[in-house]
């Protein structure tokens, strides 16, 4: 789908407060150039009546002051309700980024790391605050004045209108035509070389143990610099295209000034065209050119914005990781798991899974084992439909599980991944992400099965302890046992663990697998480990060599 | 490059005052043709010139202007280079075990995002800022003479403009504060989700995390409205006035024009009403155009207060960093006396007053529970983190050995060691500065990776994502313990080096470790009996001090 077919249906929620703003600001630009036309109009009336004080003074004098007034409330009030939108616009632009990458989950494309991701929610969102607000809009405006001055030209002065039109025309499309197409390349690369310059960053703060310990602080640094600067020599060439084009719209708008000037002074010399209406044209055009002005410095900054655009439409275009029946089957509740014959790659490199078949009665527990990078973790995923097999199939009961929706199937099956994240927030809503309404009593049985109950009561602020980025109040094994009492503490029927004692001590993981039966009673559990088991921990263990299961 | 970047300054703001004086002629000969058409009745061709001169009066400041913006950015991107290498050296230059050390996403924002919000401080807020304080005054000094009325006007109306806008500046600065902060958080909760987003997704979270998401920056909007709000309150005092003073101005004029008002000594020219009434909303276009831009200069002051809220005070010039080479020599011997160590957040003591003496060349185990404080304990030997007491490595004390010695001959495993966004065989170069690509292979070899490796496309030259994405939990570990190989080191930390292993694998890799140890100190954390039962010696933590643990006698002979 392209940028725009995809970005305009959030446009379109905020189109009544973007249309207003337009509106607005299109009301603040003309009274600028009325008040600027009517004023000259009226000294050159004055200084030419030869009605002295029987001038009528009313009509121009309380012109002027309504369009001053006018001027300055449409402005602010363009300024509020327009940035009022656009941040609207950039909520929903957020909420939609998140909305679009929980179905692409896991994603399959390898370069879309970490540190680029934070990026593309934050700054390629932000980046696209100017599109309407200092791009769309004033151009708009722009055009409006453009048409309306040229309409009052073709009344008063003829021969100025073509002039006057081919200018502004020239400012308004062709001006920032041409900067657009010419900038879309280095706004891009801005826009990259800043994704870079973040990832650097990113990749040297948490990677700063390691670094300072091998002695490539120098490596890290310089890695840094280059992306700095080379954003930075961006940002420069981008700035010399925004400025020459600025500089084409001030030569332009000079060229309709001096036009008009001229043209208007032929008139006159000809009797043709009225002193006053003369010089008020003149300071209307003069004034018209505000408008344009501002379009030149937006136009620069969204190129940056599209490049931004592309670089979301480009993650919301991914494909999902699974395709959901048109008609899920529900899960069913209480039946054995079956694997026949199931045969598995990831991106069609070498087979992981290599004809596996198994079955596993509900309320079973089983151990997997195996050397590792042997698919032990690789089953779990299929079974969580993270991934499917390219051959071979998986039931639950007799339903396929590729005919239940991926959601049915998190729903009943809890996994201990071995990357399992802890999140900045207390322990209690760490906790709660397995189970939102889960109350205290419950949570603390689930810290219990997990050993980590002891620890968290000598904690000061106990449940409402908040635990830094990565845990860091937790030790490694602490964090290990927080997230199984995480997966513990889940409604789901079929409980995943991969290697659940991984950086547990001995001791620490006998009382775990001791305790496991308890915690997972009339669970269907299924762990992978390389840890050796004690008797009756499990129903029965399986070993995965190669791709392929024995028992 | 700072010096550079000043004069860049210094004409970013210069130019723009030219511009000015030339805006005085260029308005002046406007009126003058305009004057001398209509009240002298001359003819187009005498004006001629006259016209010429406008437009290239108008040209050449359409050049003057692009030239200044383009010197701001100069300068405005040569500074915030210079800060950002400021800011990343010396947070690199600092121990990485620090209390205060920003998290990664908030550091990110910091030395990208808020240093970017400096930018319109140089290029735009300066030079307006110059141009506010002395056009106003310089127009109206030439204005003065030719109308006392107009210059009076104009005279004490400008100065009054920031007074106004200073009033209205206050509470705008402290909302941009407010703003400034909700946007670090913002940025840390996207971060700190999309790291466990696949998690969030397995529990159901979805429609729970977007509406976080949404609420959370519906906040942000709230927050940065309230700072517009106030914002767009000094540009609409600005607008009165400059409206204002054109309204103003024309009415006087055309007052005075039918005899209404007889406060002029001279009668007044057509050329001199129009010249007036041109400058009239020039003499408050400097201070709008400073209003635009006040913006920025909030922007920044709150930038910088978050900068230094988030990584502590500003470093003046950026820290030198440099590569530290291994390099190989003789086993270093480690001795402990009193040493009390604590947890990282300091709550809760790991060792006290313990003594522990390891002759050059052994190979010790450390076992104890998870949490216990074994990586607390082997990042204290090498000054990762700070402990109490006497550690002596070589028989000098630990604090007395220079850094480059410190590094260049030792090793350290962590138990969660981060991988680049870069080859297999780059990860593991990163060890060694000129490690050969045989070297490199060796490496992979003892470390494991070699045999995995084989099955992936381009082996070890295959890219894998930044921690690990594309291996498996042990084989990430791998790769990093295969740096290990390429750094010959007197001493060698490694911090549960086979924890995602089976026991086959576990002994072949400790076999390889063993090998290459030889003639080196080797002190392993581990809650893996196997493996203790290979090493010399096992000692455990227990009950804040160090217990010796008893190997079976058989101990080498396994494998």
């Amino acid at each position: 789908m392209s940028v725009f077919a995809m970005l305009a249906p959030l446009f379109r929620r905020r189109l009544g407060a973007l249309t207003l703003a337009l509106l607005l600001s299109s009301i603040a630009l003309a009274a600028g150039i009325a008040l600027l036309g009517t004023s000259g109009w009226f000294i050159t009336a004055t200084a030419l009546t030869t009605l002295g004080l029987g001038f009528n003074l009313f009509v121009p004098s309380s012109l002027v002051r309504a369009f001053s007034f006018i001027r300055i409330l449409a402005r602010y009030g363009e300024r509020f309700v327009g940035h009022n939108a656009t941040l609207r616009l950039l909520s929903d632009l957020r909420g939609w980024l998140f909305s679009a990458l929980f179905p692409r989950l896991p994603l399959s494309d390898r370069s879309i790391r970490h540190g680029d991701l934070v990026s593309r929610l934050t700054a390629d969102v932000d980046a696209l605050d100017v599109a309407f607000l200092v791009a769309i809009g004033p151009m708009l405006g722009a055009l409006l004045m453009g048409v309306a001055v040229t309409g009052v030209l073709v009344v008063f002065l003829p021969s100025a209108a073509l002039v006057y039109a081919l200018a502004v025309a020239g400012a308004i499309f062709v001006v920032p035509a041409t900067l657009v197409i010419s900038a879309r390349k280095v706004g891009r690369d801005v826009v990259s070389a800043a994704a870079d310059t973040r990832i650097a960053v990113y990749d040297a703060i948490s990677g700063h143990a390691d670094l300072t310990i091998l002695g490539v602080l120098g490596t890290a640094k310089a890695r840094f610099s280059a992306f700095a600067r080379h954003l930075s020599e961006r940002r420069l060439a981008l700035a010399a295209l925004t400025g020459a084009a600025a500089m084409a719209v001030q030569v332009l708008a000079a060229v309709a000034l001096v036009g008009t000037l001229w043209t208007g002074l032929i008139a006159h010399q000809a009797g043709a065209l009225d002193p006053a209406v003369f010089v008020g044209l003149v300071l209307a055009v003069l004034g018209s050119f505000e408008a344009t002005a501002v379009i030149v410095r937006s136009v620069g900054k969204s190129t940056a914005a599209l490049a931004a655009a592309e670089r979301l439409t480009a993650l919301a275009n991914l494909p999902p990781a699974i395709i959901d029946p048109a008609q899920p089957l529900p899960f069913p509740e209480g039946q054995k798991m079956a694997f026949s014959d199931v045969h598995f790659s990831y991106d069609s490199g070498a087979p992981v899974l290599n004809g596996v078949t198994l079955s596993i009665a509900p309320g079973e527990r089983i151990a997997i084992t195996g050397p590792s990078g042997g698919g032990k973790s690789t089953l779990l995923r299929l079974l969580l439909r993270l991934n499917e097999p390219q051959c071979g199939d998986i039931r639950i009961g007799t339903t396929a599980l590729h005919d239940i929706a991926a959601a049915q199937v998190h729903a009943h099956t809890a996994l201990l991944s071995q990357d399992s994240p802890v999140f900045i927030d207390t322990i209690r809503n760490n906790l709660r992400i397995a189970r939102p309404l889960a109350d205290d009593e419950a949570i603390w049985a689930a810290l219990g099965a997990a050993k980590l109950e002891k620890f968290v009561a000598t904690l000061p602020e106990g449940l409402d302890t908040v635990l830094g980025e990565s845990g860091r109040t937790l030790s490694v094994g602490q964090m290990r046992r927080l997230c199984l009492a995480r997966t513990l503490l889940s409604d789901a029927p079929i409980i995943l663990l991969d290697e659940p004692t991984n950086a547990l001590d001995r001791a620490s993981e006998l009382s775990f697998f001791e305790t496991l039966a308890g915690a997972t009673k009339g669970r269907t559990l299924i762990m992978v480990t390389h840890a050796a088991i004690p008797e009756g921990t499990v129903d029965r263990v399986l070993e995965i060599r190669n791709g392929r299961l024995s028992g | 490059m700072q010096r550079h970047g000043r004069s860049a300054l210094w004409l970013a703001i210069a130019l723009p005052l030219v511009s000015g004086g030339l805006l005085v002629w260029q308005a002046w000969s406007l009126a003058s043709v305009i004057g001398r058409a209509i009240e002298g009745g001359e003819t187009v061709d005498a004006l001629l010139p006259t016209v010429g001169l406008i437009l290239a009066l108008l040209v050449f400041r359409a050049g003057l202007s692009a030239l200044g913006d383009g010197l701001g950015t100069l300068a405005a991107e040569n500074i915030k280079r210079d800060l950002r290498d400021s800011l990343f050296s010396s947070l690199l230059a600092r121990s990485p075990r620090r209390q205060d050390q920003p998290a990664s996403g908030a550091a990110v924002t910091a030395i990208v995002d808020q240093v970017e919000a400096l930018d319109g401080f140089f290029a735009r807020y300066l030079p307006a800022s110059a141009q506010a304080a002395l056009l106003p005054i310089v127009f109206g000094a030439i204005i003065l003479p030719l109308d006392w009325v107009a210059g009076l006007l104009f005279l004490v109306s400008a100065p009054l403009i920031p007074l106004f806008m200073a009033l209205v500046g206050w509470g705008a600065q402290a909302a941009t504060d407010r703003q400034a902060q909700a946007l670090t958080r913002l940025s840390g909760r996207f971060a700190d989700r999309l790291r466990g987003l696949l998690t969030l997704k397995l529990f159901g979270r979805e429609a729970a995390e977007v509406h976080g998401i949404v609420s959370a920056s519906e906040s942000l909007r709230r927050r940065t409205l309230s700072v517009l709000a106030i914002a767009f309150l000094s540009s609409a005092v600005l607008e009165f006035f400059a409206a204002l003073g054109v309204a103003g101005v024309a009415l006087y004029l055309g007052l005075t024009f039918i005899d209404y008002l007889h406060l002029r000594s001279s009668p007044l020219t057509l050329e001199l009403a129009l010249f007036l009434l041109l400058m009239a909303p020039e003499v408050y276009n400097p201070l709008r155009l400073l209003a635009a831009h006040y913006h920025d200069r909030a922007s920044a002051k709150a930038a910088l207060v978050e900068i230094e809220r988030q990584l502590g005070e500003l470093p003046s010039e950026p820290t030198p960093l440099s590569d530290i080479a291994p390099r190989g020599g003789e086993a270093i011997a480690l001795d402990l006396t009193g040493v009390t160590l604590r947890t990282p957040d300091r709550q809760r003591v790991v060792l006290a007053d313990t003594a522990l003496k390891i002759p050059a060349g052994q190979h010790v185990a450390i076992l104890g529970p998870s949490g216990q404080g074994k990586s607390t304990l082997l990042e204290a030997l090498i000054g990762l983190r700070a402990a109490e007491g006497d550690i002596m490595l070589d028989g000098r004390a630990l604090e007395s050995w220079p850094e480059e010695d410190l590094r260049a001959r030792t090793f350290l495993l962590t138990q969660k060691p981060r991988l680049l966004h870069a080859s297999i065989a780059e990860n593991i170069a990163l060890a060694g500065h000129d490690a050969s690509r045989a070297d490199i292979e060796l490496a992979a070899e003892h470390a494991g990776v070699a045999q995995f490796a084989a099955a992936m496309p381009q082996g070890l030259d295959t890219v894998i994502g930044e921690d690990g994405i594309g291996l498996s939990g042990g084989q990430a570990q791998r790769v990093a313990l295969a740096r290990l190989f390429l750094r010959e080191a007197g001493l060698i930390l490694l911090d549960e080096p086979t924890a995602h292993l089976d026991a086959e694998l576990e002994a072949e890799i400790i076999s390889a470790i063993l090998d290459y140890a030889k003639g080196r100190t080797l002190i392993v954390a581990t809650h893996s009996h196997a493996v203790a039962a290979r090493l010399d010696k096992a000692w455990r933590i227990a009950g804040e001090s160090l217990l010796p643990v008893a190997l079976p006698a058989h101990k080498k002979g396994v494998a």
